[in-house]
């Protein structure tokens, strides 16, 4: 019985023994030593011509990698070419090189389970190789094609714009990122390298000569650092790297280094409207600093306990304690080159948004004035100083830190002073550093949403009234306005005077009294392109006669000077043109580009000098030509190197409405002296309508002397 | 492809051959042999790879059960319980355990009543809605005032954990996050007591805070939205076409007993794995193992869906209207991931629409430039039943979804009727091998997969395997499965198009 007894109370304790707070137990677990973190051996080689190496031999698995900073960044683009090294870094990597097309060296990594990329950032140019070790040779040299020789295929930047383009149409479709890009754009100006945004006028501005330039001026060797690590001979690759980099010669280029943040405190609000979004995004803060500020090390601490996930403050109020977000939280921002920001996000459903934004305030200012309590130190100090092991757990981190530090002349120490810097944080720090850094009282916040739908209006935030930003996407015509001023009248003249000899000549053009054409016109439809058989007659200056033939029926357009008659598009009937019609038909007339060159020397054409752009993918000048009342009648652009006729744009009607017309002419023949396009392509507004693919071009073919007649 | 650019490629290609031979092969023996498994008497498995190179460990919880497990009418309730995964236990998390019990017993009755009352719709009384809306709010304002919030993060974190996330798919639950190796006990203590006694305390507020990431991740996202619509479309039985973040109403539905119940029923260590990979000893950690996790008792796994999604009858069409740009996202039934098919069916969407030399995006996006972004993904939403190959196309802006599509078929017409090349398949197995490598540079990343396979095949050592399973695919099965799966009665097309357009 007696034993009975004692293994029942036995059971008991046991239970009660689990049963005993594992938070207790938890404290009280004795955790042996950590190992020792292994330091990996990295070699450091400068080469005669600046690039710098870093070497790591890592035998573990059989890869290798490389990543190459370049010293380079949008920083450095123009203000009228945004975007100019985005796409210069994107084609560097798809246009080809010397060696081998772009396409090429798809087939070659891609056939190998390689990659070779490149990107070119703010501040900096990242290139990196990963490649199964037995591949080094082949990827260090595909590495020295692309930042060596690329040839900047045409094909390939456009197709890197229309990636852009892409983007740039797409930017207000996430309430996220709209808020993101304002919130930027408030902090460090709107023009500013560090929050401009890449344009369609920018874009088109963007030219294979600027890719060309660009690359020449900074993608030198002694702007490049090289991080090397994995499967490596370190012997081996430095002779590697001296064959494929070693003649490089060095550059003379002095990159200026990122320009200075001037901030403007102040308290203010700030809303971008969108008005199918399902949650507020809220953005609150200002200019934060760089990891040579003094308290640097403070504000890991503080940055933990305000808005480092859970456990912090805002994170806890605004997610965990309230249910307004799922995302709540941020910190200040300590950058290398340039100054971070300070934010808070949070992202709440319309009728949460100003209850969330005062939430957020109020955990903000309370960093002034409740100091951190002892859990708080704990998550900020110890949390920090225990994984502190997880700076060293790959090679690849090791070494790119070390190349990043080297370049913003950090010793490599620094981060060994930091965490000992971390270490004698108090909580007295933790406030100094908040009064330091966060301004409470002149902070921004940005909320992008649908206003219509919020708790209350933004002005129940006690910060004065909302300033509404317009994010409206700049449209993509040159919306320049046109000055008819004698200079560029002359200079319309000059240019138009060189499209006509680069044309054949203007006696090429006289001697045409009428032109025959037989063609295909291939026409874009949502179901695809589908082609129809055109015939086309012009006996100038005033007749015109066209057939198309589709699927069995035949449709007419004739002018027969001031008369004409086309088959109806839906009863299929012939039918005289109206009044408008032929105001239509003399609008074509008048720009016609045979009409215009036979009279090229008329002194009484105002053609008029309109600026340069691009048109499809060629640097062109703008001529536009005027009528009498100074209105204009259309738009030619001409090579600017060739003065070959590139685009024709007018505003005008085709068979799908009204909106902006943009031909395109190409494939050039001689015929009877006269430079022909056999390609003529129609866009309107940005799409795609038709192709004209001419088969037949005759001059001064003999035409029936009924050919302008009633069918 | 244009002819130039085949001639090219074909003597790029035979120079490739010769250079490089078939050794597609990998030794993964040595990664093998690191590895050491135990299942515990409860049911548990326990995997663990000896990784020395720094001292530190990853550690994952991989679970069973997903969006597949979720009751009728409380869709999203596996994602929902993996957020109160991590509310804590009777010790952590609160500062008073038996006063929290009561008050949560309130919140759990005034639920009810409200609840009760919300579903007479319009013929509830306004008044005693309005009451009860406020009781609740206070009920759960009273609970709070106990609560220690995110004590089991917090205590973690402070000891030096990093990357601590969980995941919730249609067919698993993940839980994750990385140590400094000498804090494994603390792993062991913390992880297997959360679920051994988890307690769902703040519940109603989270419901909030997933009904928040509802609208950030799947409400606010047109394509989110129209990939969801497409699923739903191709799925009229299996639960794969609903989304795993649930219903707004069936969110607005839980109840906390619920979610207990679906613990209790899902969340067995016979229906669990963990998996630990980096500087730690295998003795060591099984006893570790046997010392915490053994207190959860025996129960037998749940139940596999017996649902079965009927053979699709003809193409489905779904079209959405956003102010955003447009984007099409199609789908077709394949098998699941163990199915013999399912090799070839993931070198057919290499070689389809993954890469830039793969046909989607030599057509797509280099050659015609109507779009600027394709993609293909096979195993959608999930892999353990029969599921979707997924395809995807963003169009850039003079251009439609109609084009996309009509090339997307264009280009699995040509992979129906053509056998690939010879080369081709080598190139296809040469990438997957190097991704394979490449894979096995991460603590998490194995500790992952090695979870994954023990789940999906019962055994861990299918990750080593499955370059073996690709390099046995020939071009004939690639065909063949294309054949067999890429057919138009198979498939739902899903287009998102501006409105106002």
């Amino acid at each position: 019985m007696k034993y009975i007894k004692f293994i029942l109370l036995g059971i008991i304790l046991i239970f009660a023994l689990t049963s005993m707070s594992i938070a207790q137990d938890v404290e009280k677990i004795d955790f042996p030593e950590l190992n020792k973190i292994k330091i990996p051996d990295i070699e450091k080689v400068t080469l005669e011509n600046g690039i710098t190496l870093y070497l790591l031999e890592d035998n573990s698995l059989p890869i290798f990698n490389v990543r190459t900073r370049i010293n380079c960044g949008s920083y450095l683009e123009e203000a009228d070419k945004i975007g100019l090294s985005n796409i210069c870094g994107n084609v560097m990597r798809t246009g080809g090189t010397s060696k081998w097309t772009g396409d090429e060296i798809d087939e070659l990594l891609e056939g190998i389970g390689g990659s070779v990329e490149i990107s070119i950032g703010t501040t900096s140019g990242n290139a990196t190789v990963n490649v199964l070790s037995e591949y080094s040779e082949l990827g260090l040299e595909v590495l020295a094609e692309i930042l060596r020789r690329p040839v900047f295929d045409q094909d390939k930047i456009d197709l890197a714009k229309i990636q852009v383009r892409t983007g740039i149409s797409r930017r207000n479709d996430d309430v996220g990122s709209v808020a993101r890009r304002e919130f930027t754009k408030q902090i460090y100006g709107k023009d500013s390298p560090y929050a401009r945004t890449v344009e369609y006028k920018t874009l088109d501005a963007i030219n294979r000569d600027d890719l060309v330039k660009f690359h020449k001026t900074y993608i030198q060797p002694q702007n490049i650092q090289l991080a090397i690590w994995g499967d490596i001979d370190k012997k081996n690759i430095i002779k590697l790297i001296k064959k494929y980099f070693g003649d490089w010669s060095i550059g003379s280029t002095e990159v200026p280094p990122p320009p200075k943040v001037d901030y403007d405190y102040r308290s203010k609000v700030y809303y971008a409207e969108k008005k199918d979004a399902k949650q507020s995004y809220i953005r609150i803060g200002h200019i934060g600093g760089t990891v040579f500020d003094e308290d640097y090390a403070d504000r890991i601490v503080m940055n933990s306990i305000l808005g480092g996930g859970f456990g912090s403050r805002v994170t806890d109020a605004v997610r965990t304690k309230l249910g307004l977000a799922y995302s709540a939280g941020g910190r200040y921002i300590s950058n290398f080159a340039y100054p971070g920001y300070f934010f808070m996000i949070a992202s709440t459903k319309p009728n949460n948004t100003i209850k969330a934004a005062k939430e957020m305030i109020k955990q903000i200012k309370s960093m002034h004035t409740n100091p951190p309590t002892d859990t708080e130190m704990k998550k900020g100090k110890d949390g920090y100083l225990n994984s502190f092991v997880f700076n060293f757990d790959t090679k690849s981190e090791v070494i790119n830190r070390m190349m990043t530090y080297d370049f913003y002349n950090l010793p490599s120490g620094f981060l060994q002073q930091e965490k000992e810097k971390v270490e004698k944080v108090s909580p007295e720090d933790v406030v100094a550093a908040a009064k330091n850094n966060i301004r409470t009282d002149q902070m921004i916040v940005l909320v992008a949403g649908n206003k219509d739908e919020f708790d209350e209006p933004l002005t129940s935030l006690g910060l004065g009234e909302a300033e509404t930003i317009d994010i409206s996407i700049p449209s993509p015509e040159n919306n320049q306005e046109l000055e008819i001023t004698p200079e560029n009248l002359q200079k319309g003249k000059d240019l138009l005077d060189k499209a006509v000899v680069a044309a054949g000549g203007i006696e090429s053009y006289k001697k045409i009294n009428a032109i025959s054409i037989k063609g295909q016109m291939l026409i874009s439809t949502p179901n695809g392109e589908f082609g129809v058989n055109l015939q086309m007659m012009e006996a100038y200056p005033d007749k015109q006669f066209s057939l198309i033939e589709v699927m069995g029926s035949k449709m007419y357009d004739i002018t027969n000077g001031n008369t004409g008659w086309k088959t109806d598009q839906a009863t299929g009937e012939l039918v005289q043109k109206t009044e408008n019609d032929m105001i239509d038909v003399n609008k074509d007339f008048s720009r016609n580009v045979i009409l215009l060159f036979k009279e090229s020397d008329n002194p009484s054409y105002q053609t008029v000098y309109n600026g340069s752009g691009n048109e499809n993918g060629q640097a062109v000048e703008y001529v536009a030509l005027v009528d009498k009342a100074g209105e204009i009648i259309c738009t030619f652009g001409f090579n600017n190197q060739t003065y070959q006729l590139v685009s024709k744009s007018y505003f005008g009607t085709t068979q799908v409405g009204e909106g902006l017309v943009i031909k395109y002419m190409d494939n050039f023949q001689e015929i009877d002296g006269a430079k022909i396009p056999m390609t003529v392509e129609t866009h309107m507004n940005d799409q795609k309508l038709m192709t004209l693919k001419i088969e037949e071009y005759l001059i001064n073919p003999t035409l029936p002397t009924n050919q302008f007649d009633k069918p | 492809m244009k002819k130039d650019m085949k001639n090219l490629i074909f003597i790029l290609s035979a120079c490739f051959l010769l250079l490089f031979p078939q050794i597609q092969a990998f030794d993964f023996s040595e990664l093998e042999n690191s590895v050491s498994e135990k299942t515990l008497d409860n049911g548990l498995k326990v995997l663990v790879m000896e990784r020395h190179d720094a001292p530190v460990a990853s550690f994952v919880t991989f679970c069973n059960v997903g969006g597949t497990n979720d009751p009728k009418e409380y869709t999203g309730l596996a994602h929902m319980f993996e957020h109160m995964a991590f509310k804590g236990t009777p010790n952590i998390g609160t500062s008073d355990y038996e006063k929290e019990k009561e008050l949560m017993k309130i919140e759990d009755s005034i639920w009810y009543e409200l609840r009760a009352e919300r579903k007479k719709g319009i013929a509830a009384d306004s008044v005693k809605l309005e009451k009860l809306e406020k009781a609740f709010e206070d009920a759960i304002d009273a609970a709070n005032e106990v609560v220690i919030p995110n004590e089991f993060d917090n205590i973690l974190e402070r000891e030096g954990t990093v990357g601590m996330n969980a995941g919730t798919g249609m067919d698993m639950t993940v839980y994750m996050m990385s140590l400094p190796s000498n804090k494994m006990e603390l792993w062991m203590a913390m992880e297997s007591e959360r679920f051994l006694n988890p307690v769902l305390r703040e519940m109603y507020r989270e419901r909030n805070v997933i009904t928040e990431e509802r609208r950030q991740t799947l409400e606010n996202s047109p394509i989110g939205r129209l990939i969801d619509a497409m699923k739903s479309a191709a799925f009229t039985a299996h639960p794969y076409g609903i989304s795993i973040i649930g219903h707004m109403s069936d969110i607005m539905n839980y109840t906390r007993d619920k979610a207990l119940e679906f613990y209790r029923t899902n969340y067995v260590p016979s229906n669990m794995t963990i998996s630990i990979v980096g500087d730690v000893n295998p003795k060591e950690v099984f006893k570790m193992a046997e010392k915490y996790w053994s207190r959860i008792p025996y129960s037998p796994p749940p139940d596999k869906l017996a649902t079965i999604e009927p053979e699709q009858q003809g193409e489905r069409r779904v079209e959405l209207e956003d102010p955003s740009q447009p984007f099409i996202a199609i789908g077709w039934h394949i098998p699941e991931g163990t199915h013999p098919d399912f090799p070839a069916i993931e070198a057919m969407s290499d070689y389809l629409g993954q890469g830039r030399t793969s046909l989607l995006y030599n057509n797509l996006v280099k050659d015609k430039k109507i779009a600027a972004q394709v993609g293909i993904y096979p195993g959608y939403p999930g892999s353990k039943y029969p599921s979707l190959l997924l395809a995807y196309a963003m169009p850039t802006p003079e251009h439609t979804n109609e084009e996309c599509e009509e090339q997307i078929f264009s280009e699995i017409e040509i992979l129906q009727n053509e056998l690939i090349s010879a080369e081709d398949v080598e190139k296809i197995k040469a990438r997957t091998k190097a991704s394979l490598i490449n894979q096995m540079n991460s603590n998490m990343g194995l500790a992952m997969q090695l979870a994954s396979n023990q789940n999906s095949w019962g055994d861990w050592r299918e990750l080593f395997k499955s370059l073996d399973k690709i390099n046995a695919v020939t071009a004939e099965d690639i065909q063949r499965v294309a054949q067999k799966y890429l057919t138009k009665q198979n498939r739902t097309v899903a287009k998102l198009n501006t409105s106002g357009s």
